[in-house]
């Protein structure tokens, strides 16, 4: 850890919130996606946040693993598309855009706050700095 | 002479009250992690024991007692699992508290900070003369 272990502790809540924040983006980006039924729909993803050093407290976080949605996703009857197949069907991902919203609110809050961690973390560094100086 | 009561005093709980500050960001950095206990920082009572220990006794001999009583093992800030209710998602960080807690031990902090700069500007003060 470095010599400003806060912040650098808060540091990994970001970067974790950052990717979290990514995949939603990626997610909602596809949402609409349209593939022929005969090849995968389009997976979304899910971050899953771990905790670093859960024992002494001093760790921090980071990206446990991204879990894929199914590659099923739903069939809609589409006769017109350019992918339809024989029965018309083409397949869409299995996303839910409230689902998505919501992880969208809470990616970004939990980003914000780490971010305000840091900023009262480094006046508290910066006042231990000019100690002595007095 | 610089060893006094309240330089030890503020010492540790300036080491107390960084803990708390990194288990505080540890917590929050673990907002949205699944199975994750928020960690609780303990060192006040521990201090005020070790400091209790000292009295009867005057200056140096305090001063010696109390950090003695400091310097043991059981005095040292100590961490444990909140027990509080958790989440769906097996998570009980509360970042309300997290925040109050981090704005508290952030100034806390600060003022320390300030108390151990007022020492040394007496002995400053008193090595220059006052000049």
């Amino acid at each position: 850890m470095s010599i400003f272990p806060a912040i650098g502790i808060s540091g990994t809540g970001v970067t974790v919130h950052r990717k979290w924040l990514d995949a939603i983006s990626d997610n909602l980006a596809n949402i609409n996606d349209v593939r022929p039924t005969s090849g995968e729909a389009y997976r979304a993803k899910q971050v899953i946040a771990q905790a670093v050093d859960y024992g002494d407290g001093n760790g921090g976080v980071q990206v446990g693993g991204i879990v894929e949605g199914n590659a099923e996703g739903r069939l809609v009857y589409a006769p017109d598309n350019v992918m339809a197949d024989a029965e018309g069907y083409v397949r869409y991902p299995d996303i839910d855009l409230a689902d998505q919203m919501g992880q969208l609110l809470m990616a970004q809050r939990g980003y914000a706050s780490n971010l305000a961690v840091i900023d009262r973390a480094k006046d508290s560094y910066q006042q231990a700095i000019q100690l002595g100086k007095g | 002479m610089f060893d006094t009561v309240t330089s030890t005093v503020v010492k540790t709980a300036l080491d107390g009250l960084a803990m708390r500050q990194r288990v505080t960001a540890d917590n929050v950095a673990n907002v949205n992690t699944p199975q994750f206990l928020a960690g609780r920082v303990q060192f006040e009572d521990a201090l005020r024991q070790a400091v209790e220990s000292g009295q009867g006794f005057d200056g140096e001999t305090r001063a010696q007692i109390s950090r003695v009583a400091l310097s043991d093992e059981a005095s040292q800030p100590s961490l444990s699992r909140s027990l509080e209710p958790t989440r769906t998602d097996g998570n009980n960080v509360n970042l309300d508290h997290e925040v109050i807690s981090n704005i508290d031990t952030q100034l806390r902090y600060q003022l320390m900070i300030r108390a151990m700069d007022d020492q040394y500007g007496g002995i400053r003060a008193v090595i220059s003369g006052g000049a």
